[in-house]
């Protein structure tokens, strides 16, 4: 657009007040010019002089008024200043504005300067400033979540402070909740049904616009409906974009060399050139390792990035931090740096209750299950003690595991039953009548329970199948394992088969709040009316039992397979636990920001202000020591690939991408103050100088 | 020299120096009195030049009888005569000359002083004229040292004014000073119905005419600024101006295509020419400028 368009910033009147400033000057010019009188022996060289010049007296006329001409201009520079003139970038349709601004991680992306984000705020605020006074607008920040910045206003000043205030985040786009708040005038009092035809708005529909300031980096919305709301996709991104992203980042024992500790990583380019990174490892902050990566470019026509891993193999780390950095000049340096936290390993609190199980106790003494659990037996008598009451409800054990009976209400942790699904959750919480004695009750006679349930007890069957996926039945050969007699179970909602046989699942686990119950259908050993023992199977015989009871105290206990504790993606709330438990914990993020956390329930802590990447530190209690640690990395594919979307789709309608480029306003005023200014020094200079042209 | 003479137009000083020189012509003048001139012509002096033969009528008195009495033929002896210069000194007293520090006019007193001095000693006849000068009352002819009194009285006496134009006062003084000699013409030239009509009464009259254009430095590097109104001092003409850089440039430049076209004007018809400032002292022109160009010697 080559003409400039105009905002009027004065009313009539005070254009009135600023057209006499002209008249005035000239008048004081006039006024002014009483030339001082000067006696000379003769004009005559002098009138020969002015005759020449007055050849071209027009602009000798100027010269001679000078200073006048330049507090005309002056003035008139002003004036022009005070129309706003400045080229329109896209032109704003409608009245009603709703401006929508990315702030996930991938709009940190430095591919336009100074990044994405910043470059939306200013195409933002170039909109704001070209809204007209009857105008209103709201601005919405989202990543996974929406944030309603400023509901409707008209007042340009806060829009602009509040779009300036915006600030990055490094957590994951997702659109659905910011189009919601956005439909929400545009559209009110919806029930979701276009067809109901009783689906009266609420309120009169403010149809509105929607300018979606982002780099398309989220999944359409499938189900949206735009109704009133019109949207148009400023496409916030560069050219070319360069980027190389740590997408995993995990340390492991080495299974043929325990004494060795392994560390993966996951590399991914999407930049268009193959590119060779060098990937640094640190423990707490000393390198120890450094390799050079080869990454092959993106490949364009399936939308893949170039992907390669890298390993390091180093000593045995008791606890300490690792950081994985790769040296590379990208567009987002978010992705760049990977942390992982290796904790002490806390050994798993476990309780056994049985009446008696040699293989039981026997494959929990083994070495290996005494390095990571901590047990301790007890007959099912203790289930009657207010002790062990109090120490089921506040999560004392990591791991129950109930062999040949079962209480009357859940504990507060992860259980194992055996022989035995566990007991109905009640909704009040008085413990009502059925008592159940371990030795009354057979898995039959609890097949009332809600939740789980077992089947009549069949024998003997057939083991079909075992899950070699699940950590609880990894590395599990049972097809040489015999059973006697076994009850199919059926669990709640959710549950996993482990165990399939002929007559249904043997083995499950399924969830119960936020823990877990995995329940085996059979007995390892049974006692006859007379007290005797009878085996039920000659599982304790196979290898396969130590692995399952390792497997069960390792998952079930909380033990963890890996040596680092699993990340936590920004934004992702980290459920913590504490060896014991206290009221609240410190969380320390890596801006060095406390926050305490009160304990939930289920022994948890949960701590959702996970948005900053890096290593956040917990101390228990009143303690100063740091007891845990847990890493907060980025690991998001999608964010980590900075190819701007071209379209994005909102319910069946596609948006293509306008490029940002020209969307906000240019102004002139500023040069032409400059000018003024200029005009002004130079009049100055003039008048204390003397100095003609 | 006697200390009266000691007055601010001649300093004795100036007096000494000038002494010492003579007034020259380049043609040659029929004095009307004899002077302490040798004149290229023969006439009747004491300096011997040559013989010639007798031819009737010639005078008797000049006869060579000691050579008649040798060769018995008449010889008549030539002498070389020995005449007077009339020394015209012309001052511009327009009012434009009352400007300058010491004044134009003051400075054309002096150099007429100085060069009328130079001619008194010489026994030249000089008279000194103003444009102002009127037919009836005109200046007084001068002759010997003694006169210096009156000539300087006479100068005193002169005051600017009397706005007489270049031309109409050169026309009377050729009007009334038909002789031949030298005339010096001391003017600013600064008349607005130009120079060149005067100088070709000049011309006419073929006198050695000597033009010395006498400026003042406000007329050569005028110091002003601002907005100004000028107002000539001859006819109250008014200019206004507005003093900027290309004004004063263009002022230069009038000035100097003005002295040129003077220069050329008078180099083309005889007439010597010399631009001076007041700021030149008098000495200064008379032993150095006036003497190259053959005024004085």
């Amino acid at each position: 657009m080559l003409l400039a368009d105009f905002l009027n910033t004065l009313v009539w009147w005070q254009w009135g007040l600023l057209a006499l400033v002209p008249p005035a000057i000239l008048a004081l010019y006039f006024l002014k010019l009483r030339r001082e009188p000067l006696a000379v022996p003769s004009t005559y060289l002098w009138s020969r002089a002015i005759e020449d010049l007055h050849v071209n007296s027009l602009w000798q006329r100027l010269r001679q008024s000078l200073l006048l001409f330049l507090q005309l201009l002056l003035i008139g520079l002003l004036a022009f200043t005070l129309l706003r003139p400045g080229w329109e970038g896209s032109k704003l349709e409608g009245e009603r504005f709703i401006f929508l601004i990315d702030t996930s991680a991938s709009m940190a992306a430095t591919d336009v300067g100074p990044s994405r984000l910043d470059d939306a705020k200013r195409q933002a605020i170039g909109m704001i400033e070209q809204m007209k006074p009857e105008n209103a607008a709201m601005v919405i920040s989202f990543s996974d979540v929406a944030r309603v910045e400023t509901p409707f206003t008209n007042n340009r000043r806060t829009l602009r402070s509040k779009v300036e205030l915006i600030e990055q985040t490094n957590r994951p786009s997702d659109i659905n909740e910011a189009l919601r708040a956005a439909s929400g005038l545009a559209n009110p009092g919806q029930t979701g049904d276009p067809n109901n035809p009783l689906d009266n708005p609420a309120a009169e529909a403010m149809p509105a616009t929607m300018y979606l300031l982002s780099d398309g980096g989220f999944t359409g919305a499938v189900n949206f409906r735009a109704g009133n709301l019109k949207s148009v996709y400023l496409k916030t991104a560069g050219e070319e974009q360069a980027n190389v992203a740590i997408v995993a980042f995990s340390t492991e024992v080495n299974p043929e060399k325990p004494d060795r500790v392994q560390a993966f990583a996951r590399l991914e380019n999407y930049g268009a050139a193959e590119t060779t990174v060098e990937a640094s490892l640190f423990l707490n902050d000393t390198l120890l390792d450094a390799k050079k990566v080869e990454l092959p470019a993106r490949d364009d026509k399936n939308k893949l990035p170039g992907r390669s891993g890298v390993n390091f193999e180093m000593q045995e780390i008791e606890s300490g931090i690792l950081k994985l950095q790769i040296a590379e000049k990208d567009h987002l340096l978010a992705d760049n740096t990977a942390w992982a936290v290796v904790n002490l390993p806390r050994p798993a609190k476990v309780l056994l209750i049985t009446p008696g199980n040699d293989a039981l106790e026997l494959a929990l003494r083994t070495d290996e299950a005494q390095k990571i659990a901590d047990v301790s037996t007890a007959e099912p008598t203790l289930l009657e003690s207010k002790a062990y009451a109090d120490q089921a409800a506040e999560g004392a054990y990591d791991l129950i595991i109930y062999d040949q009976c079962s209480p009357k209400t859940m504990p507060a942790c992860n259980t194992l039953f055996i022989g035995r699904v566990p007991p109905a959750e009640k909704p009040a919480a008085a413990p009502a009548a059925p008592a159940a004695p371990a030795a009354e009750a057979a898995p039959g006679a609890a097949a009332k329970v809600q939740g789980w349930e077992a089947g009549p007890k069949q024998g003997p069957p057939i083991i079909i199948d075992t899950d070699q996926v699940h950590p609880l039945t990894q590395l599990m050969q049972m097809n040489n394992v015999l059973v006697i007699a076994g009850t199919p179970l059926k669990g709640p909602p959710g549950t996993v088969t482990l165990v399939d046989s002929d007559i249904g699942a043997l083995y499950a686990v399924g969830p119960r709040g936020g823990y877990e119950d995995a329940v085996l259908g059979f007995d390892i050993i049974t006692y006859t009316a007379n007290g005797e023992r009878e085996a039920n199977t000659n599982w304790p015989r196979r290898r396969s039992f130590p692995v399952f009871v390792m497997n069960a105290v390792k998952y079930l206990g909380g033990v963890r397979s890996s040596l680092a504790s699993p990340s936590i993606q920004p934004g992702e709330p980290a459920v913590l636990r504490t060896a014991t438990p206290v009221a609240n914990i410190k969380v320390q993020t890596p801006r060095k920001d406390q926050f305490e956390i009160p304990r939930e329930l289920q022994n948890t802590y949960v701590f959702g202000r996970t948005d900053e990447l890096g290593i956040y530190d917990i101390r228990e209690g009143t303690g100063q020591k740091v007891t845990q640690q847990f890493a907060v990395n980025l690991f998001d594919s999608r964010e980590s690939d900075l190819t701007p979307a071209d379209k994005v789709t909102f319910g069946n309608e596609d948006i293509q991408a306008k490029s940002g480029k020209q969307a906000a306003r240019q102004e002139l005023w500023k040069w032409l103050l400059l000018g003024a200014i200029g005009v002004l020094i130079f009049e100055w200079y003039i008048y204390n100088r003397r100095v003609y042209l | 020299m006697p200390e009266t003479l000691a007055s601010p137009l001649l300093s004795p000083q100036l007096l000494a120096q000038l002494e010492r020189l003579e007034l020259v012509s380049r043609k040659i003048f029929r004095g009307r009195m004899k002077g302490e001139r040798k004149s290229k012509r023969k006439g009747q002096s004491v300096e011997f030049a040559d013989f010639r033969q007798y031819v009737p009528g010639d005078d008797l008195r000049f006869l060579d009888w000691n050579l008649f009495a040798r060769m018995e033929r008449l010889y008549l002896k030539l002498f070389l005569e020995e005449e007077d210069l009339h020394f015209y000194a012309l001052i511009d007293t327009s009012g434009s000359m009352d400007f300058g520090e010491p004044t134009k006019l003051q400075f054309a007193k002096q150099l007429a002083a100085s060069l009328g001095f130079i001619g008194l000693c010489r026994a030249d006849r000089v008279k000194i004229e103003t444009l102002g000068t009127s037919n009836r009352k005109p200046g007084p002819a001068l002759r010997g040292r003694s006169s210096l009194w009156r000539m300087m009285d006479y100068l005193e006496g002169i005051e600017s004014g009397g706005n007489v134009s270049l031309i109409d006062g050169v026309k009377n003084f050729c009007l009334r000073n038909s002789g031949k000699g030298i005339l010096v013409l001391i003017s600013d030239l600064m008349d607005k119905e130009g120079y060149d009509k005067a100088l070709r009464f000049l011309v006419a009259q073929q006198m050695d005419v000597y033009v010395i254009h006498t400026l003042c430095p406000e007329e050569l590097n005028p110091e002003v600024k601002g907005d100004l109104k000028l107002i000539d001092c001859e006819d109250d003409d008014v200019a206004e101006v507005t003093i900027s850089r290309p004004l004063m440039d263009k002022y230069k430049r009038t000035l100097a295509s003005f002295v040129d076209g003077a220069r050329e004007f008078c180099t083309r018809r005889g007439m010597s020419y010399l631009m001076t400032s007041t700021e030149t002292p008098v000495e200064t022109l008379v032993a150095n400028y006036l003497r190259k160009r053959g005024l004085v010697r």
